[in-house]
Order: structure tokens, then C-alpha cells, then sequence
């Protein structure tokens, strides 16, 4: 077991779940890609992940629900919602929620890993 | 009959009768003289009546026999008796001959002024296309007279523009006997009239072409209308599309948005990749192609875009309605997904061709998948499914048809509704304008089509455009 934090990234869009796992590894961490809230509630490396990056408007599953399914289960993994929809009513929801984060597509990379860094205080960090 | 005076002709038969009658009468010769009165009756004809002919040659008849009476008197000569005989009968002869020469000849003249009654401007031209009729139709609608145009070449004259070669109407016209089409002739004002042309060939006894008969019928005003009808079709379409893409606008700026997203955060990560201790140039070149072609993927909707709003008249091209169909569902793919709307392409492989506007077909199927989709929006306790399948229908002997079908598992419509649904300004949505179906329709009517609908037997509706198909297969 790796000691560097392992950040999940769930998109419907592939290029956009690609290009931010690219970013996050960029910054020394690892990554997992999922294309929809389902994938990643169901995939065997969600109780190891450190943090969680989620796109807000998905066909089924929206990452709000994800992020309130998660809360639900007992898991206090932080979460940072990137959106093309940037509404304030969604917005107040998710940080009302706990929101590590809620980023408008395209956000800004140090913004976002601002985000992520916050979210993992006190975690060992990638050198 | 003639505009000349009415005195021309008895002063001509006088001037011809008189001598006649003096050296038939006056000089001792032994011959049949009075066989010239013939040249008094044949003029006739053109002058006088049938009456007139009697008269002329009862005059003629009269004067041979008062001449014979006059030189023989006493003596009833044998052969002056035949001379007579013979001069009487060829002036019996000319009489009756010119009677019925007259008759065929106003015969042909009153068919000729029935054809002076028709509207239609009708003209004979020979085979040099020299023109030997003009009636008073063709006087009026081209200004030319009938004396001004005799003679002339036809295609001169009128400065006809013919819809193919001469040279290939001409043996269509030779190997049917007749031909029909639209022809662009000027007036003698310089106006320009467009005519449906009907032309038939006149042969003689033996077969051999002669002449041509001419019919045409002014068609400007209607053509005129139907292009004026055709562009305000043509702009109401483009008003609906620009429609549709405002209702599509948060999906295709979603569309835009998330590939430009894509490309900013490939090229921080690039940025960061080649920023680190030892730059990892591997992973900062995978950013770069990845924002090429994230770059690609932007311009690729964009262009779609500019495709659907443009304002361009309709452009009939070989089409695969599979291609239609995929670019349609790029555009509208994402509002399926925001309403929770499963999307099934059920595309047949080998599709034959269709002839069609490429964007005008595009916006008829981005409009029922757009209603499909907005006929879900209030549905719950069953799958939203949106299926578009395409099929070749009839391809046995003929080409067939291509079909695109739309179906949804929506609300549907009432019996109410189902009969409005193709009206103009007929709309079961509040914020409907009501134009897009009667679009659809005129749009595929336009193009040799039709789009009918029915309720699925469990739910929803199901939309189907049928396009006659060509022969060859789809591009």
C-alpha cells in the first residue's frame, strides 16, 4: 500500500475525467477515473480513496446524489464538485452539504488543488 | 374579306371579261376563245362570296353565249359548235373547282380564327424555325403582330432560353412527335415571361417533319408565386431552427464548454508536468495531443452550429440519412441526458441514398428527438427511452424508401391532439410556438417525403419520415 493519497475522479466526459486526472497526477498524487457516480459507489477501491472529484450534471446519478448516497453510507470522504452549470442554488446546496469545494468548469488549477490540498490536511502529502 | 375597295374587282373583271368578250365576238377566229373567262372566275374567290363566283361565272357563261350568238347567227357551224362546248365546260368546270377551293379555304380560315379565340399564344414555325402562324394570343402575350412576325426566327424573336440543348429537344421532339417544358421567352417590351411550351410535329403524307406547332401558356405569375412561396418556406424553416437552437442553448454551450474546460486543464497539467524536478515529457506530450484534439471536438460543435443557422436556400445532395441522424444526436445528445433520457441508434448498415437539403433533414430530426424528449419530461415510474432507428423499405425491383423513426415512451397526445398536430400555431406545450411539426412536414413534402405518426401500444409516440431512396448507395 502506496503512501501517496489516492484521489477519485468520477465525469461523464471523458475528456474533461482524462485532462483533471492528468492535473491531480501531475501534483504527485494517484488517481482513479470513473464515468458515472454508479461506477465509483460500486468500484472495490472507493474505501481507499482520499478524496473525491466529481463533476455535478450526470445522466443518472448527479454528484450531488453522489456526494448525499456517500454521506448516507457513513463515509465522510471530502468532495469537490466541478460543473459546467456553476448555479448558485446547486452551489449552496453542496457547501450547505459539506462541500470540500465547488469549482466552475474550466477552473482554475491551483483553485482546484487549493481544494484538494485543503482537503487532505494532516494526510501525508506527495513529495 | 380583303382590306382592298370594294370596287377592285368588278373593275378588274371588267378590264379581263372585256377584251375577252370583243375578240370572241368581234375577230373570225377558230378558236375557243371564251376558255379565257376561266382567268376572270379563278381571282374570284379572293373577293367575292359564293354567290359572287355564281355570278361571275353565270356572267361568263352569258357573255361566251351571246357571242356565239352574235358571230353565228345563221349558220350553227359543227365546230363552233364544239368550241363552244368546250368553253362552256371549262368555264363549268373552273366555276365549280373555285366553289370548292373556296370552301376549304374559309374552312381553314375559321379553324384558324378558332384558334384566334384561345388565350394561349400559339405559333407555327418550319423546320428552319421560321415562323408561318401567329395567332392572336401569341400577338398579345409577346407584342410582336402577326405581320411583324411571319418569317421571322422563332428563337430570335423571342430570345428563348431552352431548359436543355436545342440539339437534344429537338430529337426528343423528332423521336415523339411532341414535346412539353418550360421555356423563358422576352417580350417585344423586353419583359421576360416564363411559359409552360407545348410543341407537336406536323409530318407530311410520307412521314417527313414540316412544321412545328407551338402552344404556350404564360406561367409567370405562378412561377413567380411558387419561388416567393418556396424562400418563405425557406426562411420560416430557418426561423425554427434558430428556435430549436435556443432551446437547445445550455446543452450546446455545455457542449462547447466541456472541451475548453478539458483543454485549460490539459494544458495546467502540461504546464505542471513540465514544471516538475525532472519534467516528465511523456506525460507534458499526451497533455498536448489531448488538447489538440479536445480543441477539435469544440470546432467540430461549433461548426455543426454554424451548419444549422445558416441561411442558405435549400441544396439537394446524395445523402445517408445515418449521417443525418448521427449529427442531429450530437446536438441534442446532452438535453437527452439532462432529462434523463436513455438514448437508442438503431442504425442500418448500407443505407441506400437519399436526395436532400443535409441541414433541413437534420433539423426535422433534431426536432422530433426534441419533442420526444420534452413529451418525457413528466414521466416517472417508467424508463425515458428515446429510439431512432433507420431502415431501407421496399427495395425489392425499385429503389424503395429510407425511413427514420422516432420513438419515446412520453405522454403522447389526445385523440384532440393528434389531429392538430401537424397545424401551424398548434401547440400542446406552453411555451411552444407550434411551428415545428408543420415545418417537418413541409420540410419533408419538399423534398418527395412523408412523416406520419402513431401511438405506441404501450406508450408514447412513434414519428415516422419515409424519403423515396435512390439508386445508388449512400455516400
Amino acid at each position: 500500500m502506496s503512501e501517496v493519497p489516492m484521489i477519485a475522479i468520477v465525469d461523464d466526459d471523458e475528456s474533461v475525467r482524462v485532462a483533471t486526472s492528468s492535473l491531480v497526477r501531475s501534483f504527485g498524487f494517484k488517481t482513479t477515473v470513473f464515468a458515472s457516480a454508479e461506477d465509483f459507489l460500486a468500484s472495490p477501491t472507493m474505501p481507499r480513496t482520499a478524496c473525491l472529484v466529481t463533476d455535478v450534471q450526470m445522466p443518472t446519478m448527479s454528484g450531488i446524489e453522489l456526494f448525499e448516497a456517500l454521506r448516507a453510507r457513513g463515509v465522510a470522504l471530502p468532495v469537490i464538485f466541478i460543473t459546467s452549470f456553476p448555479e448558485e442554488r446547486v452551489k449552496r446546496r453542496a457547501q450547505e452539504a459539506g462541500a470540500a469545494g465547488f469549482l466552475a468548469k474550466p477552473f482554475d488549477a491551483d483553485t482546484m488543488m487549493g481544494c484538494v490540498f485543503e482537503a487532505l490536511k494532516g494526510q501525508p502529502l506527495p513529495r | 374579306m380583303t382590306g382592298k375597295s370594294p370596287y377592285f374587282f368588278p373593275a378588274l373583271a371588267v378590264v379581263m371579261a372585256a377584251p375577252i368578250f370583243a375578240v370572241d365576238t368581234l375577230t373570225p377566229l377558230d378558236t375557243a376563245i371564251a376558255v379565257l373567262y376561266v382567268a376572270v372566275i379563278m381571282p374570284s374567290a379572293h373577293f367575292l362570296g359564293r354567290r359572287g363566283v355564281l355570278a361571275v361565272s353565270g356572267t361568263c357563261v352569258a357573255l361566251t353565249l351571246t357571242s356565239f350568238v352574235i358571230v353565228h347567227q345563221d349558220d350553227w357551224e359543227g365546230s363552233a359548235l364544239v368550241r363552244l362546248i368546250v368553253s362552256l365546260s371549262a368555264i363549268l368546270i373552273t366555276s365549280l373547282l373555285t366553289l370548292r377551293n373556296q370552301q376549304v379555304t374559309s374552312a381553314l380560315r375559321e379553324q384558324a380564327n378558332l384558334l384566334n379565340l384561345t388565350h394561349d399564344a400559339i405559333f407555327v414555325r418550319d423546320l428552319a424555325d421560321r415562323i408561318t402562324y401567329w395567332n392572336r394570343g401569341a400577338e398579345e402575350l409577346y407584342g410582336w403582330s402577326r405581320a411583324e412576325a411571319l418569317g421571322q426566327t422563332a428563337a430570335s424573336l423571342l430570345r428563348t432560353r431552352f431548359p436543355d440543348t436545342p440539339a437534344r429537344i429537338h430529337a426528343a421532339l423528332l423521336a415523339d412527335s411532341q414535346w412539353a417544358g418550360e421555356l423563358t421567352h422576352f417580350k417585344r417590351d423586353g419583359a421576360q415571361v416564363t411559359v409552360l411550351s407545348r410543341w407537336s410535329l406536323q409530318r407530311d403524307k410520307s412521314g417527313r417533319p414540316i412544321a412545328v406547332m407551338e402552344t404556350n401558356n404564360d406561367i409567370t405569375e405562378r412561377k413567380r408565386s411558387e419561388v416567393m412561396l418556396q424562400k418563405a418556406q425557406t426562411e420560416l424553416a430557418h426561423a425554427a431552427r434558430v428556435a430549436t437552437m435556443g432551446e437547445l442553448t445550455a446543452s450546446i454551450a455545455h457542449e462547447v464548454n466541456q472541451p475548453l474546460a478539458a483543454v485549460v486543464t490539459n494544458g495546467e497539467a502540461c504546464l505542471r508536468w513540465l514544471g516538475r524536478d525532472v519534467p516528465d515529457l511523456g506525460e507534458a506530450r499526451a497533455s498536448v495531443e489531448r488538447m489538440i484534439s479536445n480543441g477539435r471536438r469544440a470546432s467540430n460543435v461549433v461548426s455543426r452550429l454554424r451548419a444549422l443557422a445558416r441561411r442558405d436556400d435549400p441544396d439537394h445532395v446524395a445523402l445517408n440519412l445515418n449521417d443525418v441522424v448521427e449529427d442531429a444526436l450530437a446536438l441534442v445528445e446532452r438535453e437527452a441526458d439532462s432529462h434523463h433520457v436513455a438514448v437508442q441508434i438503431d442504425l442500418q448498415l448500407a443505407l441506400p441514398a437519399v436526395s436532400g437539403d443535409r441541414v433541413q433533414l437534420q433539423q426535422v430530426v433534431i426536432n422530433l428527438m426534441m419533442n420526444a424528449i420534452q413529451a418525457m419530461a413528466g414521466v416517472s415510474g417508467r424508463a425515458r427511452r428515446l429510439a431512432v432507428a433507420t431502415r431501407q423499405e421496399g427495395a425489392a425491383g425499385g429503389a424503395g424508401c429510407v425511413t427514420v423513426e422516432v420513438r419515446d415512451t412520453g405522454i403522447g397526445v389526445d385523440a384532440q391532439g393528434a389531429e392538430h398536430l401537424f397545424t401551424a400555431f398548434y401547440s400542446t406545450k406552453k411555451e411552444g410556438l407550434g411551428m415545428g411539426l408543420s415545418i417537418c412536414r413541409s420540410i419533408i413534402e419538399a423534398h418527395g417525403g412523408r412523416i406520419a405518426f402513431a401511438a405506441n401500444p404501450d406508450h408514447g409516440m412513434k414519428f415516422t419520415v419515409k424519403l423515396p431512396a435512390l439508386k445508388e448507395p449512400a455516400p
